[in-house]
């Protein structure tokens, strides 16, 4: 046994300052498909409880979708579970292809390339196109993977103040002596529910001769007039160079990502891209269903729209109850409260009151800027939401957080 | 759209000279399940062909075992299709803590904690447990992703010689001023089917108060007298403190993976390993058959039986039909042809016999190195390794390599 006590000790250690500073993150036990109604099992040990969830990205309700289940079992069927392989050697099926294919139709690109999640793909794609000469300006607020992904790539890092056109201007023209630039930014912020302003930053992308690419895992599938996402809703379809998503949020959100663009950097990807070379792509199952889920959407609006009309009553209803929400449509609704302490107490006491939620706050939100982070589905019902409102009313009274 | 042709051109040239160097990976589309037997089209457009897989991770033939799929439906019945979350917002079931319970059991370790795969488990450890203060000390040989996590993290990063103990030796005398040290290898490395020498690791580690952390995803389910892995089939279980392992390869192979080992090192990664806290974990369906599968092999060793015998078989009869491979006791079976032109025109005419085995050549081996890596599964039956033995004896006459040996290759066919 190699690891003394001095190691264990140290780590224990760690661990109790992150208990201490309130940051300790404790998992709740789910015994139930995921859904709009969900059993829970909180504190471990608990009797399971019957709780409204308001905390998932299963945007679209597709999460367990009957259409997408079905799919998830004749793939099961037809393609076996594992592939035991990556994709070059022996772990491509057919069906890998006509999900590339598909999706790439869906978001507008000219090819796609699966990944084993949009972590993964984010991790990858920075270093597979860029080298020393190039330099990447990316958002300072951009997701974690991005972050990582860029901190694997040799190019020039550059960060633009949060959704400031004016401070990415000044970084692409500092960087005008590079060979490429690539500006970065995530499609959908997902503590605020932001969209990012695309037709400024294509803009700017194309006076400076730069690159886009957008994470838009927070879009996919439920975002612009027919759901693809926040290049579609800024009307900048063919303007961004290189999508990155997920199928592990609305389209189905079990796993996998994939990155989107012009087949020369698919193509490149393929041959060198980290992640894709040295891990197993998405498994059988999930492939069928994600095919079933992007099917679903190219057919019907349906649920997209029944989701964009259960953001906007629980935004116009919350209000109505007193509460400060931040502006906009998306069906991430951050109800801010600013105080941490607060908004501990008040996800607790909703947890009681049925609802599950989530309380956001330093350091993963500012300092003075926590908040409740509500996220709305298709699968939420008039009732669902009604009850949500009325018990944030009433655990909001409570607290005087009102 | 600021895509211009000069990045056009410029990535398109790139692709040219990966074409160029004969390094361009072209995939091959299979239209059935994983297994011994697969249909596979290619080039594409063409008809679908059968053919014995002999380069699949599937070593207990477990991918498309009914009992396996049977759970994954069963999964999908009772924990539904996706999370749509992460772990520590509402992407927990009880079926995920069950799992890592059971792995740890399985492994004889204290803790589990799932990664969507063995990639984002490495990638994610080693930033969480060291800093800038301590040191890696890995093998020259890990696999990349165990490059790409080191590449992640603060600490200091040494290297040692292949499996060379005294070097390690020495790079842990180098380092006795670093707060922490942790040793890093793979358990087998995958080119070769070599087998760390956890033992001698271990020794050292003790004696130069360092931690040992092992990436089995080439041995889990199956080395070692119950299939443990390499730390039981060395002798040293309950000596690694931290082990990474795949479920993407013998147990089943769909996906995820995990860190397994001392509890405080699994918890930390709970609470900041990045890849854990950013991204979904291992979907419902693949948690259900991932537990069956341990089930199966907690049960009975029949699996990883049949594998070491399909594999000494297929040793024993590639030896005797003239054939140069490296010695040992893993399914992974390097047949050297060390011209990688040579390796190239082997397995493309094994494939026209119905033979799927894949050749590897620099930069993924040394120059001179190159070979087909025949990768055995319980799944094979005996008929299906006698075809195999005899297309490899077939096209090695063909060529001329039957019975030479290293040197006579090269002088035929050069480096």
């Amino acid at each position: 046994m190699a690891v003394h006590e001095r190691v264990r000790d140290f780590y224990r250690n760690e661990l109790i300052e992150i208990q201490y500073a309130d940051l300790f993150k404790e998992e709740r036990l789910i015994h139930s498909s995921q859904g709009a109604d969900i059993r829970v099992e909180y504190p471990a040990g608990a009797p399971v409880s019957e709780v409204i969830n308001f905390c998932s990205n299963n945007y679209l309700g597709l999460s367990n979708h009957p259409a997408v289940l079905e799919a998830a079992r004749k793939g099961l069927d037809e393609r076996g579970f594992g592939m035991s392989s990556v994709r070059f050697i022996c772990g491509t099926q057919d069906r890998h292809r006509e999900l590339e294919a598909k999706i790439a139709h869906f978001l507008g690109m000219e090819d796609a390339i699966l990944y084993s999640s949009c972590f993964d793909a984010n991790g990858g794609v920075f270093e597979s196109l860029l080298s020393e000469e190039d330099a990447l300006i990316s958002d300072e607020l951009n997701h974690a993977s991005i972050i990582d992904g860029i901190r694997l790539c040799k190019a020039d890092r550059h960060r633009y103040k949060h959704a400031d056109m004016r401070d990415l201007e000044h970084h692409l023209k500092q960087t005008q002596n590079k060979r490429f630039r690539m500006i970065v930014t995530d499609g959908v912020f997902s503590m605020d529910g932001v969209v990012a302003d695309l037709e400024s930053i294509c803009n700017l992308a194309e006076e400076y001769d730069a690159l886009v690419m957008v994470d838009d895992s927070h879009a996919t599938g439920f975002v612009g007039p027919t759901g693809r996402g926040t290049h579609e809703h800024h009307d900048v379809m063919g303007r961004v160079d290189i999508i990155t998503t997920t199928f592990g949020k609305a389209l189905g959100g079990a796993s996998g990502g994939c990155i989107a663009g012009e087949q020369v950097f698919i193509d490149l990807l393929r041959q060198r891209s980290r992640p894709y070379l040295f891990s197993n792509t998405v498994s059988p199952v999930v492939v069928a269903a994600t095919i079933a889920a992007i099917d679903l959407l190219e057919h019907s609006g349906d649920l997209r729209k029944k989701l964009m009309e259960n953001a906007a009553m629980f935004r116009r209803d919350i209000r109505a109850a007193g509460f400060e929400i931040k502006d906009g449509f998306h069906p991430i609704v951050p109800v801010m409260l600013h105080d941490a302490g607060v908004v501990q107490s008040m996800a607790r006491d909703l947890f009681a009151e049925g609802i599950y939620v989530i309380g956001f706050f330093y350091p993963v939100v500012p300092r003075g800027a926590a908040r409740i982070r509500v996220q709305l589905s298709a699968a939420h019902e008039t009732h669902h939401i009604e009850k949500a409102v009325a018990a944030f009313a009433n655990v909001g009274k409570k607290l005087k957080a009102v | 759209m600021a895509y211009s042709e000069k990045t056009r051109s410029h990535y398109g040239t790139e692709l040219g000279s990966i074409r160029t160097a004969g390094l361009f990976k072209e995939e091959r589309s299979i239209t059935s399940a994983q297994g011994s037997r697969i249909t596979v089209e290619y080039p594409p457009g063409s008809p679908g062909k059968e053919v014995i897989n002999l380069c699949a991770n599937n070593y207990l033939g477990l991918s498309s075992h009914p009992a396996v799929v049977e759970a994954a439906h069963r999964g999908l019945d009772t924990h539904g299709f996706g999370m749509s979350s992460v772990r520590f917002i509402c992407g927990t079931q009880d079926i995920h803590r069950e799992l890592e319970a059971k792995l740890s059991q399985f492994l004889e370790t204290e803790d589990t904690v799932l990664f969507p795969s063995c990639m984002e488990a490495n990638a994610g450890l080693f930033d969480v447990v060291l800093d800038k203060d301590d040191a890696m000390i890995a093998d020259r040989l890990v696999h990349a992703s165990i490059v790409d996590g080191m590449r992640l993290c603060k600490a200091q990063l040494y290297n040692y010689k292949h499996m060379n103990m005294a070097h390690l030796e020495e790079k842990l005398q180098e380092t006795q001023e670093c707060r922490f040290r942790m040793v890093i290898t793979d358990g087998v490395f995958s080119m070769d089917g070599d087998i760390a020498p956890l033992e001698a690791i271990c020794d050292l580690a003790d004696k130069y108060d360092a931690m040992v952390m092992v990436d089995d995803s080439h041995s889990t389910g199956f080395l070692g007298k119950r299939g443990k892995g390499t730390h039981e089939h060395c002798g040293v279980l309950g000596r690694i403190d931290a082990i990474t392992t795949t479920l993407g390869k013998a147990l089943g192979g769909a996906a995820g993976g995990c860190v397994s080992g001392r509890k405080e090192i699994a918890e930390l990664c709970r609470q900041r390993a990045r890849p854990y806290l950013f991204s979904n974990t291992v979907p419902p369906s693949v948690i259900a058959a991932s537990i069956k599968v341990i089930d199966l092999i907690s049960q009975s060793t029949e699996r990883r039986n049949k594998l070491e015998e399909n594999t000494k078989y297929f040793r024993e009869k590639m030896t005797a039909a003239g054939l140069d491979i490296r010695p040992g006791v893993h399914p992974i079976v390097p047949v050297m042809l060390y011209n990688a032109k040579l390796a190239q025109n082997v397995s493309r005419e094994l494939y026209e016999e119905g033979i799927y085995a894949v050749g590897f050549f620099f930069p993924v081996v040394p120059q001179g190195a190159a070979r087909i890596r025949v990768q055995i599964s319980a799944d094979h039956e005996k008929e299906q390794l006698d075809k195999a033995v005899a297309a490899f004896a077939k096209i090695g006459a063909k060529y001329n390599i039957i019975g030479k040996k290293k040197d006579e290759v090269i002088a035929t066919y050069g480096l």
